[in-house]
C-alpha cells in the first residue's frame, strides 16, 4: 500500500492553483480594513525552520511582498499568519516568497479546526483558573472559622468572612461551573441521567444552602457555610476536564500534521491539447486529464490513452497492482504506477467510489451501538439514593429537632457530592491515554478504552495492516543453465536486481531491496524496455538479450517448457499466482531460463506474536480482506488464523461486523485503508494504522502511529488495567460515601470535615488513577 | 478586629480584578507558545536590519 | 557574549522597503537616559544606605557612638538605614531595571519619557526628604513607612507616574507577548501603590505630624499587612522580575521552565496577602488571626521555591559558566539566599518557633539574609550587567574587581547572619530560662552583655559588605569615565505594530 502523495511537479508549475479561491478558502479568513476594502488573513504551515532566527527571516520575507500588511510567524507551531490585500497580491506569491527565503510553506487547511481547539482551550483554562484561584481565597477566608476556638470569633466577624467567601464564589458559580449546569440541563431534556446531574445538583444545593446561612444565620439553612468545599470541588472537576481536553487536542494535532500539503491538482488537457494545472475541485465529468507517473487518479473515469498499473490497495485491499489497459476503469484515489496516461473523467467529488465509501462510513457510525459509560450508569441510582437519604434524614430530624432538619439534609447532599465518583473514570482514562500516547497509540476518543477492555472478537484487515507495503524475497532457485552462468545465487540475485531497478513495479523493487549492500559490480544495461504486463528486457554488456518477468514471456524466444507452473507476475493479477499466495519472477537470457525468484508479502514485524497474544487473551480473530483468496488463505495459514474472508468489499466487511454484533459480541476492527473506513465506524472499537488512509485515521477511535501490532496488545492490556482502576476508584468513592452519610445524618459532620474528606478522597482517586499511565 | 472590615472586602474586590486580568491574558494568547517566548529575549538583541547587513558582508551568522 | 547592537552617533537611514512607521514614535532608539540616572543613583544610595547600616551596627555594639547628638542617635538612624537600603538603593535599582527590561522586551521606547524623568527626580526628592526628616525625628512610627505625610503624598504622586510610564509602555508594545518579568514588575507596582495608600492613611496635625487613620491592634494588623506585603512585592516580586530577565541574558540560556515561571507568578501573588499576621504572634492580635498567618506563611514556601529552582536550573548544562563569570555568581548565589530565606521565614512563622525568635536578633538575621543575600546580590549582578551596556562598553572596567566584590560580600553575609543566628537563639533561650521557683534566670542586661561579641562579628560582616559596595562604586566610576552614554537601536519587527 503506497501512500498517496503529490508527485514532484516542478516548483512553480502548479503554485498558481493556490490562487483559486476554492483552494485557499479553507485556510483564509476575510476581514475588512478600516478603509472598507477586503483583506485576507491566510495561515500557512511552514517547514524548514531550524533555529530561533528563522521565524524572523520568514516574517521579513513575507513583509517585503507588496500587498502584505502584516506577517506573524509562530516558531513553536511552525505557522505563518499573513494579512494581505487581494487587490495587490496572491497566495502563490506568499509561498514563493517563503521559498525564496529558503523555507517551504503549504496552505494550512487545519487552521479552522485548530482555531476552534484554541478557543476551547482558552475558555477551559480560564474557567479552571477562576475556580482554583477563588478556591484558594475562599479557603483563606474559611480558615479562621476552623482554627478559632469556640467564642473566639465574633459573630459579626464570622458574617464578614462568610460574606467575602460568598462574593468570591459567585464567579465560580456563574462562570466556572457552567459546563456542569449545561450538561445537566441537556441530560434532563434527553432523559439520560449522566454524571453531570448529581454534580450540578450538589453544587446548586450547596451554594443555596451556604448563601442562606450567610445572609440569615438563624434561618432554616443553619449557620454553616460550605463555600470552600464547593469551590474546591469545582476546581478538581475542572482540572480533570482540562487534562482530558489537552489529551484529546494533542492527539488531534498529531494527526492533523499530515493534512498539510499543497492543494491537489490535476493536469487538464484543453481543446488545444495544452495541459493546465487546475484545482481538483474544478474537474467536471467529460474532462480529459493527464495523470503522471506516481500521482493519484484525481477522479473516477476511463483510461483513454496509455497502459499502466494502478495501486488500489487503499480502496479495495488488493495488494497487487491492477493492470489498466486502454478503456479500463480507474478509481479516484488509486495511484498510477506504470506510466503517464490520459483519462476521461466520469465522476468527480462526491460521486466517486472514494466518496461513496466515505458516505457509507458516516452512516455506519450513526448506527453504532450505543455504549454507556460505567460512571454514567451509576449516576441515576446514586442520585436517587442520595435524595432519598437526605429526605429521610430531614423527615427524622423534623421530629427530633426541627431547626436542624434542613441543615442535616443539606449536609448529606454536600458530603455525598460525587467528586470521587465523577473523577474516578476521567482521571484514569486520561492517565491511561497519555501513557499510551507516549508509546505510540493516539486515542481520539477516551471512552474507547472502556470498550476496548470488553472486546471479544477482533477483525483484522490484511494489506497494510498485517502486512507491509512491499514484497520480500522468499526463495531463489537456479536452473541447471543458471548454475552454469552464475557462481552463486547471490550473483544471480544481484544481476537480476540490477535489471529490476529499471522498473517501479513492486515485484521488481522487492528484488532490488533483497540485494545486500555490498553486492557485486553493477551491470550495465542498454536498450532497456518495460513491457506492460510481462516484464523487463534489455541488452547486457555481452550483447545478449536478458529478460526478467513473467514465465512464458521470458522464455518466448526458445518456447521452452519448464518444471514450474506458469504463474502470474507483472501485474496481470491472475489467479494462479494468487492462489499460491506468492509472486514469481523469472530471469532468462536469450530465452534460456536461468533463475526463479519467489516473493511473498512481508508481515509487519511482531505480527505473529501479537496475534498469538490476542488469542491467548481469549479473543476470537477474523481476517477480513479485499485481496484475492489465495493470498488471504496463505497469510491466514502463516498467522494461524482460521476465520478469514477474502475479496471482501466494504459492504461485505460491514455485513460481517454487523453479523457479529447482532450475535451479541463486542467487536474491534483494525484497518488502514479507505475501504476499512465504514467498518471502523461501525465497530465497537476501531484502530487504524499510522500509515493508513486519512479517512481511516480520522474515523478510528485510536491510531497506532508506531505501526506495531504489539501496541494493539499493549493498548488492550492498558485498557483492562484502566477499567480495573476505575472500579477501584468507584469502590473507594462508594466506601467514602457510605461512611460519611451516617455521620451527616447524625448531624455530626462539620464543614471542615466535609471539605477535608472530599479533598482527600479526590486526591486518593487521582493518585490511583495515575497508575494507569504506566 | 475591625481592620478586617477593610481588608476582606478589599481582597474580595482584588480577587475579582485579578480573575479579570487573567481572563484578558488568556484570551490574548499570553499563555501560548511559551517555549518560543522564553527564547525571544535572547535573540532580539540583534535587529533584523543588522542581521541582513552582516549576512551580506560577513556571511550567514545564524545560530 | 553577544554585544548589543550599539551604534555610534550616526545611525543608518530608514530601514527596509516594506516597513512603515504608522505612529508618532518613529525614532528608533530606546530611552535609556532615565535608566542611566537611576543606575548611578542606585550605586550611590547603596553606599550611603550601607554606610548608615554600619554606623548603627557600631552604635549597637558601642552605644557611646550615639555621641548624645539626637540626630545621630540609633533610634533615628535606624529608619534612615532601612529606608535608604530598601527604597533608595532597592527602589532606584527597581526603577532602573524595570524601565530597561520593559523597553527591551516590548521593543519600544518608554511611554512618556519626560514623566519617567520626573519619577527619577521625584524619587530623589523623596530620598532627600527622608534623609533630612528622619534624623530630625519626624516619623509616623510605622516600620518601613516612617516618612511623614507630605513625603507620603510625594511618594504617591511619583508612584502613580511610575505606573503610568510602565503600563503605558506595555500598552504601546510591539511584541504581542508580555514577558514574564513584566508581570512581576506590574504586580509589584500595583501592589505597592495599594499598600502604600491604605497603610499611610493618616490625619495630618501639622506640616510634619500626623496620626494614623487606624488605632491600636487594628493599626498593627494593617501595618503588618503592609509590612509583609512590602517584603513580598517590593523586595520579592520586583526583584524576581529582574531575576527572570537578567539571569537568562547573562547565562545566554532561556529560563529553565517558562511555564513554571508563569505558574510561579500566579501562585505567589495570591498567597502573599494573608501572611502578614506572622509578625504579630503572641501579641494582642486574636489567636485565630495569628494562626491564619502561620498557615499561609507555610503555604508560601512552595511558590517561592518554585521560582528559585526555575532560576538556578537555567544554568543546567552550563554550570561551568559559574566558574568564570562573577556576574553569574552574583545572580545565582542570590537565588540560593532567596531559597534559604523563604525557608527560614515560614519556619519562623510557626508559633512555637516564633515564641523563641520573636524580638531577638534571629529576626534581624533573617531579614539580612534576605536583604544582603537575595536583594543585594541580585541587584549588584543586574547593575553590573546594565552599567557597561548603558555606557557603550562590553563589560565593567575591571572584571576582577567584580569577582573580589562577590567574595567580599559573600563572606560578609555569612559572618553577619551566622552572628545573628547565634545571638538570636541565645537571646531567646536566655529570656525564657526560668528557675524552678518561676523567677527568670537571667536579667535582660545579662543577655545584652552576652550578645556583645556577636555584634562585633556582625559589624565586621557589615563592614565587609560595605567595602564590596565601595569596590562597586569605584568600578562604576571607572567604567563611566571610560565609556560614554550610547543609544541603542530598537529592532524593527515589521510594518504595523501588534497591539494588545
Amino acid at each position: 500500500m503506497a501512500t498517496v502523495t503529490a508527485s514532484a511537479i516542478p516548483l512553480d508549475a502548479n503554485l498558481h492553483v493556490l490562487d483559486d479561491p476554492v483552494e485557499f478558502g479553507g485556510c483564509t479568513r476575510w476581514l475588512q480594513a478600516a478603509s472598507g476594502q477586503p483583506l485576507a488573513e491566510t495561515t500557512l504551515a511552514l517547514s524548514g525552520l531550524h533555529c530561533a532566527a528563522c521565524s524572523g527571516l520568514i516574517e521579513h520575507a513575507l513583509q517585503r511582498v507588496a500587498g502584505v500588511q502584516q506577517a506573524t510567524v509562530s516558531a513553536a507551531s511552525e505557522r505563518a499568519t499573513v494579512l494581505w490585500d487581494p487587490a495587490l497580491t496572491r497566495p502563490s506569491a506568499l509561498i514563493a516568497a517563503v521559498r525564496a527565503a529558503g523555507y517551504d510553506a503549504v496552505p494550512d487547511v487545519a487552521a479552522p479546526a485548530r482555531a476552534l481547539r484554541r478557543q476551547a482551550h482558552r475558555k477551559a483554562l480560564w474557567r479552571l483558573f477562576v475556580a482554583s484561584f477563588a478556591a484558594m481565597q475562599v479557603m483563606m477566608l474559611a480558615t479562621p472559622s476552623y482554627v478559632a476556638g469556640p467564642g473566639e470569633l465574633a459573630p459579626d466577624l464570622r458574617q464578614l468572612l462568610n460574606w467575602g467567601s460568598w462574593l468570591i464564589t459567585l464567579p465560580v458559580m456563574a462562570f466556572s461551573a457552567g459546563p456542569f449546569f449545561q450538561g445537566a440541563w441537556v441530560a434532563m431534556r434527553t432523559r439520560r441521567i449522566g454524571m453531570d446531574v448529581p454534580v450540578a445538583l450538589g453544587i446548586a444545593i450547596t451554594f443555596i444552602a451556604s448563601t442562606g446561612a450567610t445572609f440569615s444565620p438563624d434561618g432554616v439553612f443553619g449557620h454553616e457555610v460550605y463555600f470552600d468545599s464547593l469551590t474546591m470541588f469545582v476546581s478538581f472537576l475542572l482540572g480533570a476536564r482540562y487534562l482530558e481536553l489537552r489529551a484529546r487536542h494533542r492527539a488531534a494535532e498529531a494527526l492533523e500534521g499530515s493534512l498539510a500539503r499543497l492543494p491537489e491538482t490535476a493536469w487538464r488537457i484543453g481543446p488545444d491539447g495544452d495541459a493546465t494545472a487546475v484545482s481538483l475541485q474544478r474537474l467536471r465529468a467529460g474532462d480529459l486529464v493527464r495523470v503522471p507517473l506516481g500521482q493519484a487518479f484525481p477522479a473516477d473515469g476511463l483510461l483513454e490513452e496509455g497502459h499502466t498499473r494502478a495501486d488500489e490497495a487503499l480502496l479495495t485491499g488488493e495488494s497487487e497492482p491492477v493492470d489498466k489497459p486502454v478503456g479500463a476503469a480507474v478509481v479516484a484515489g488509486s495511484t498510477n504506477l506504470g506510466a503517464p496516461v490520459l483519462m476521461r473523467v466520469q465522476r468527480v467529488g462526491g460521486d466517486t467510489r472514494l466518496q461513496a465509501i466515505v458516505a457509507m462510513m458516516k452512516s455506519a457510525s450513526a448506527q453504532r451501538p450505543a455504549a454507556a459509560l460505567l460512571a454514567d450508569r451509576w449516576a441515576a441510582p446514586f442520585l436517587w439514593t442520595v435524595l432519598l437519604i437526605a429526605a429521610g434524614a430531614a423527615a427524622v430530624w423534623s421530629f427530633i429537632d426541627p431547626t436542624r432538619a434542613v441543615w442535616v439534609a443539606v449536609a448529606v447532599l454536600i458530603v455525598t457530592c460525587p467528586c470521587a465518583l465523577s473523577l474516578a473514570a476521567p482521571a484514569t482514562l486520561v492517565a491511561a491515554a497519555s501513557g499510551l500516547a507516549r508509546r505510540g497509540v493516539l486515542l481520539q476518543r477516551l471512552d474507547a478504552l472502556e470498550r476496548l477492555a470488553r472486546v471479544q472478537q477482533v477483525f483484522l484487515d490484511k494489506t497494510g495492516t498485517l502486512t507491509e507495503d512491499h514484497l520480500q524475497l522468499r526463495g531463489l532457485r537456479l536452473t541447471e543453465a543458471g548454475r552454469a552462468v552464475f557462481n552463486s545465487e547471490d550473483a544471480a540475485l544481484a544481476h537480476a536486481a540490477s535489471l529490476g531497478a529499471w522498473s517501479s513495479h513492486p515485484v521488481a523493487q522487492a528484488l532490488v531491496s533483497a540485494v545486500p549492500a555490498a553486492a557485486g559490480l553493477p551491470v550495465v544495461w542498454s536498450a532497456v524496455e518495460e513491457v506492460a504486463g510481462r516484464g523487463l528486457k534489455a541488452l547486457g554488456s555481452d550483447g545478449r538479450e536478458w529478460r526478467l518477468g513473467a514465465a512464458g514471456w521470458v522464455t518466448e524466444a526458445t518456447g521452452a517448457e519448464f518444471e514450474d507452473r506458469a504463474d502470474a507476475t507483472d501485474g496481470s493479477g491472475g489467479d494462479d499466482g494468487a492462489d499460491e499466495g506468492e509472486s514469481r519472477l523469472h530471469l532468462a537470457c536469450n530465452g534460456r531460463l536461468l533463475a526463479n525468484f519467489q516473493l511473498e508479502e512481508t508481515l509487519r514485524p511482531g505480527t505473529l506474536q501479537a496475534l498469538q497474544a490476542l488469542r491467548d487473551d481469549g479473543l476470537h480473530l477474523t481476517l477480513l480482506t479485499g485481496d484475492a483468496p489465495g493470498r488471504a488463505q496463505a497469510l491466514a495459514q502463516r498467522l494461524q488464523v482460521t476465520d478469514w474472508h477474502a475479496h471482501a468489499t466494504p459492504e461485505d466487511k460491514l455485513a460481517a461486523i454487523a453479523q457479529a454484533q447482532q450475535a451479541g459480541r463486542k467487536v474491534a476492527m483494525v484497518g488502514d485503508g479507505v475501504n476499512d473506513a465504514p467498518v471502523l465506524a461501525r465497530a465497537d472499537v476501531s484502530l487504524a494504522m499510522g500509515q493508513g488512509a486519512l479517512v481511516a485515521r480520522g474515523q478510528a477511535d485510536a491510531v497506532i502511529t508506531s505501526n506495531d501490532l504489539g501496541d494493539l496488545v499493549r493498548a488492550r492490556r492498558t485498557a483492562l488495567r484502566a477499567v480495573r482502576i476505575v472500579r477501584q476508584n468507584m469502590l473507594w468513592a462508594a466506601t467514602y460515601n457510605a461512611t460519611s452519610i451516617p455521620l451527616a445524618v447524625a448531624g455530626l459532620l462539620p464543614p471542615w470535615a466535609a471539605g477535608l474528606g472530599m479533598a482527600l478522597s479526590s486526591l486518593l482517586v487521582i493518585g490511583n488513577a495515575l497508575r494507569a499511565a504506566r | 478586629m475591625e481592620s478586617l472590615y477593610l481588608l476582606i472586602p478589599l481582597s474580595a474586590v482584588l480577587v475579582l480584578i485579578i480573575i479579570a486580568v487573567f481572563g484578558w491574558a488568556v484570551h490574548r494568547g499570553q499563555f501560548e507558545e511559551l517555549d518560543y517566548e522564553a527564547e525571544r529575549i535572547l535573540t532580539d538583541e540583534t535587529p533584523p536590519v543588522d542581521q541582513r547587513q552582516s549576512r551580506i558582508s560577513a556571511g550567514a551568522e545564524e545560530s | 557574549m553577544a554585544s548589543t547592537a550599539v551604534t555610534g552617533t550616526q545611525g543608518a537611514g530608514p530601514l527596509g522597503t516594506g516597513a512603515q512607521s504608522a505612529d508618532a514614535q518613529s525614532t528608533a532608539v530606546y530611552t535609556d537616559a532615565t535608566v542611566r540616572l537611576f543606575t548611578l543613583a542606585a550605586v550611590v544610595w547603596g553606599v550611603v544606605g550601607m554606610l548608615v547600616g554600619v554606623i548603627i551596627a557600631a552604635q549597637l555594639t558601642w552605644p557611646e557612638l550615639n555621641f548624645g547628638i539626637s540626630w545621630l542617635s540609633y533610634g533615628r538612624l535606624r529608619p534612615l538605614h532601612t529606608n535608604a537600603v530598601i527604597f533608595a538603593f532597592g527602589g532606584c535599582t527597581l526603577f532602573a531595571c524595570s524601565y530597561h527590561v520593559v523597553q527591551r522586551t516590548c521593543q519600544t521606547r518608554l511611554f512618556a519619557p519626560k514623566l519617567a524623568l520626573f519619577t527619577f527626580w521625584g524619587w530623589q526628592l523623596v530620598i532627600l526628604a527622608a534623609a533630612i526628616s528622619l534624623p530630625l525625628g519626624y516619623t509616623q512610627g510605622k516600620e518601613y513607612a516612617e516618612l511623614e505625610w507630605p513625603i507620603d503624598l510625594l511618594i504617591a504622586v511619583v508612584w502613580v507616574s511610575y505606573a503610568v510610564v510602565f503600563f503605558g509602555t506595555i500598552g504601546i508594545r510591539k511584541v504581542r507577548h508580555i514577558y514574564v518579568a513584566n508581570w512581576f514588575f506590574g504586580a509589584f507596582i500595583l501592589a505597592v501603590a495599594l499598600l502604600h495608600i491604605v497603610n499611610s492613611a493618616a490625619i495630618p496635625a501639622g506640616p510634619f505630624k500626623s496620626y494614623s487613620a487606624y488605632a491600636g491592634v487594628q493599626d498593627a494588623m494593617i501595618q503588618w499587612w503592609y509590612g509583609h506585603n512590602a517584603v513580598g512585592f517590593f523586595l520579592t516580586a520586583g526583584f524576581l522580575g529582574m531575576m527572570y530577565y537578567f539571569i537568562p541574558k547573562q547565562a545566554e540560556r532561556p529560563i529553565y521552565s517558562y511555564r513554571l515561571s508563569i505558574v510561579h507568578f500566579w501562585a505567589l501573588i495570591f498567597t502573599y496577602m494573608w501572611a502578614g499576621p506572622h509578625h504579630l504572634h503572641y501579641t494582642a492580635l486574636p489567636d485565630w488571626v495569628q494562626s491564619v498567618g502561620m498557615v499561609f506563611s507555610l503555604v508560601l514556601l512552595a511558590p517561592s521555591w518554585g521560582g528559585m529552582i526555575n532560576g538556578i536550573m537555567t544554568l543546567s548544562g552550563a554550570w561551568h559558566k559559574l566558574r568564570d563569570d562573577p556576574i553569574l555568581k552574583f545572580l545565582i548565589v542570590s537565588l540560593s539566599f532567596y531559597g534559604m530565606s523563604t525557608f527560614e521565614g515560614p519556619m519562623m512563622s510557626i508559633k512555637t518557633v516564633n515564641a523563641l525568635s520573636h524580638y531577638t536578633d534571629w529576626t534581624v538575621g533573617h531579614v539580612h539574609s534576605g536583604a544582603l543575600g537575595w536583594v543585594g546580590l541580585i541587584s549588584m549582578g543586574s547593575l553590573y550587567y546594565l552599567i557597561p551596556r548603558l555606557f557603550g562598553q562590553k563589560q565593567m572596567y575591571s572584571v576582577k574587581a567584580i569577582e573580589v566584590h562577590f567574595w567580599v560580600a559573600t563572606v560578609g553575609i555569612v559572618l553577619y547572619i551566622a552572628a545573628m543566628w547565634i545571638a538570636g537563639v541565645m537571646q531567646g533561650l536566655m529570656w525564657r530560662a526560668v528557675n524552678p521557683d518561676g523567677t527568670l534566670v537571667y536579667s535582660f542586661v545579662e543577655s545584652v552583655k552576652a550578645t556583645f561579641p556577636y555584634y562585633v562579628v556582625r559589624l565586621v560582616g557589615g563592614l565587609l559588605y560595605l567595602s564590596g559596595m565601595l569596590i562597586m562604586a569605584w568600578n562604576t566610576v571607572m567604567t563611566v569615565r571610560n565609556g560614554s552614554p550610547t543609544e541603542v537601536r530598537i529592532p524593527v519587527p515589521g510594518a504595523t505594530p501588534a497591539h494588545a
